[in-house]
């Protein structure tokens, strides 16, 4: 499912896909429609536009994994990685990607995303390790475990940062390519982890419990 | 004269402590210190009354009617000016019930009470409505009024004690047009700092729009970007000048993410706000979602030993290698790390660059980390490219200081 809500990228993102022969099941102009479209149409994987005009994409992010866990998200930005960007991978998109990226990229990362693969860019890669940064930083609640990242996970996001494409880490870290990627997987898998026992946290501190049953 | 300056301590302390606490209006404050004095004033008339002038007075029982009836004026004021209609009225009744009561001393005290020191019954009292009108009209009318009633306490007089009766003149006089002149001022204060609210909140409204329009901006230059490199031809070179100004556009958008408002008065930068400007459609530049605080020459001075190794590698690679900048902020240690995948520099021959002595590299870059107490690396493995890895300490959590070095 591609949402955008800009007609010309929906159009040249279906179609792209299209051709690759991937079938785009649903499209979708804003955050409430893609809710209900994702529903009947049920994607596997929802090419999401981080600025959307009635919801942010992150919500929408939310709001997808939320109804439905089996969904992955790969989320498009114009404007390169910023807050929302970290917010939409901890909120449990897979993956992201530049909308400058190349068309070849672009397939790429979705079928990696398909895959159940993340997709990091340099910029993105540095977010997250700024976030581990700032969690492991702040003082406050010692007891809700704060995620940490093992010494390797931390050289390889960096690696990451630095542009290195995980063949070149794996040859310069004499891995494998799977291993590379499963320590990238296994550093998303934490954050959003972490997001989500902070949500559901949240949610019992403030009454909000209820709300998690109510489903889509 | 010890009469006049208790007045003027009790004014100034209730003053103070009205001020102290938060204000919806600006005058607030100073309604409530004149609430503070005259209740004071009302107890030290009472004290007045009960034991110091005892003895001046004729008809003590009528004196003890009189403070009861400045009792009930003094919280009838207080509840009255605290509401906004009806105010000009309760300030004239003010002022005559106060010069009322004030004359009345004339038929509570002996004649010659006022050689003997004592003041009217009133005493300090006298000078609410004298605040009041300051507070309501300013300057002016705190000091007419403040005449006002400084004559009628004069009246009093009887041809005794000019010298005492003056100083109260002159401190009434004093009060009135001091507490006008602050109860304006307050007034212009909170005006300002409305104003200045409203223009912040239309200058963030503004900034929403831009980045609004920006990323509708970005998004048609990525279309025709993507566009262009699928026609081929003349139509992928204008993609191509599409695909800079997206990534020129992008990174001027990061800086205004990066936060306007990073630098503080403190003098110090947001390290990524200098860093961003460096991308380009060749160039990527990573940073943390947090500002990278550092004291603003240190800053500086990491950003130019940053620019050199990208100009290194624009130099000696050639113009189509791309490099990656990444900006760390660790507890202990600021890094950034410039990585390119050029053909990379043959071993030894930056040892040697360095001992002929030839600036540059060595340098401009590892010269200035070092000024600033930290230090640079540069690896390169012939045919994967090379890597700078500057490294900035901090000093216990206090950002370092750049030293007045060489550059």
């Amino acid at each position: 499912m591609v949402v955008d809500d800009h007609p010309m990228w929906r159009d040249a993102v279906a179609r792209d896909l299209a051709e690759a022969g991937y079938e785009v099941v649903a499209t979708a102009a804003d955050g409430a429609q893609a809710m209900r479209v994702a529903g009947a149409a049920r994607p596997d994987v929802v090419v999401l536009d981080l600025q959307l005009p009635d919801m942010s994409g992150v919500e929408v992010t939310r709001g997808l994994q939320a109804a439905h866990p089996a969904v992955r998200v790969l989320v498009l930005s114009a404007s390169g990685e910023q807050q929302d960007v970290l917010d939409a991978v901890k909120a449990g998109a897979l993956g992201y990607l530049l909308k400058s990226a190349a068309r070849s990229e672009f397939l790429d990362a979705v079928r990696r995303t398909a895959d159940g693969d993340a997709v990091f860019t340099p910029g993105l890669a540095a977010l997250v390790l700024g976030e581990f940064r700032r969690l492991s930083a702040a003082p406050a609640e010692a007891d809700s475990g704060v995620p940490r990242l093992s010494d390797r996970e931390t050289e390889i996001l960096r690696m990451v940062a630095t542009g290195m494409s995980y063949k070149q880490i794996a040859t310069r870290l004499v891995l494998s390519h799977r291993t590379v990627q499963n320590h990238v997987q296994n550093t998303l898998g934490k954050l959003q982890l972490h997001n989500r026992v902070e949500l559901v946290r949240y949610a019992i501190e403030h009454g909000l419990a209820g709300e998690f049953e109510a489903g889509e | 004269m010890t009469a006049e300056v208790i007045q003027c301590s009790l004014v100034i302390v209730t003053v103070t402590a009205g001020s102290a606490g938060a204000q919806r209006s600006s005058s607030e404050p100073l309604w409530r210190a004149l609430a503070a004095f005259r209740f004071a004033s009302v107890g030290y008339a009472a004290v007045r009354l009960g034991f110091i002038d005892r003895a001046e007075y004729s008809r003590p029982d009528w004196a003890w009617a009189v403070i009861a009836v400045m009792a009930v004026w003094t919280v009838v004021t207080t509840i009255g000016y605290t509401r906004r209609g009806r105010r000009s009225q309760l300030l004239v009744a003010d002022l005559i019930v106060t010069v009322g009561l004030l004359l009345s001393t004339t038929g509570l005290q002996h004649p010659d009470a006022t050689v003997h020191g004592a003041l009217p019954v009133t005493a300090t009292w006298m000078a609410g409505p004298v605040l009041a009108w300051a507070i309501r009209y300013g300057r002016r009318a705190g000091a007419i009024v403040g005449l006002i009633v400084a004559c009628c306490d004069f009246a009093l007089l009887r041809g005794a004690a000019l010298s005492t009766a003056l100083n109260g003149a002159v401190l009434l006089l004093l009060a009135g047009w001091v507490v006008g002149h602050l109860a304006r001022l307050a007034a212009e204060v909170q005006a300002e700092r409305q104003h200045a609210i409203e223009v912040e909140a239309a200058s963030r409204e503004r900034e929403r729009l831009a980045r609004d329009i920006h990323d509708s901006v970005l998004q048609v230059l990525a279309l025709v970007q993507r566009r262009g490199a699928e026609a081929g031809g003349a139509a992928a070179e204008l993609g191509r000048l599409a695909g800079q100004q997206e990534a020129a556009l992008r990174a001027l958008m990061g800086e205004s993410w990066a936060g306007s408002r990073a630098t503080g008065a403190s003098g110090d930068a947001d390290l990524r706000q200098l860093v961003l400007p460096a991308q380009t459609d060749r160039v990527t530049v990573s940073v943390p979602a947090q500002a990278v605080v550092l004291e603003r020459t240190a800053a500086a001075e990491l950003t130019a030993a940053m620019r050199a190794a990208l100009d290194n590698v624009r130099q000696h690679c050639g113009e189509q290698t791309r490099a990656w900048v990444l900006v760390e902020d660790e507890p202990d240690l600021i890094r950034v790390t410039i990585r390119d995948d050029g053909p990379g520099i043959p071993d030894g021959r930056l040892a040697e660059a360095a001992a002929a002595g030839r600036f540059g590299i060595s340098h401009s870059i590892s010269g200035r980390l070092r000024d600033l107490g930290g230090s640079a690396t540069i690896s390169s493995i012939a045919g994967e490219g090379t890597e700078v890895e500057l490294r900035l300490p901090r000093v216990a959590n206090i950002p370092v200081a750049a030293s007045p070095g060489t550059a």
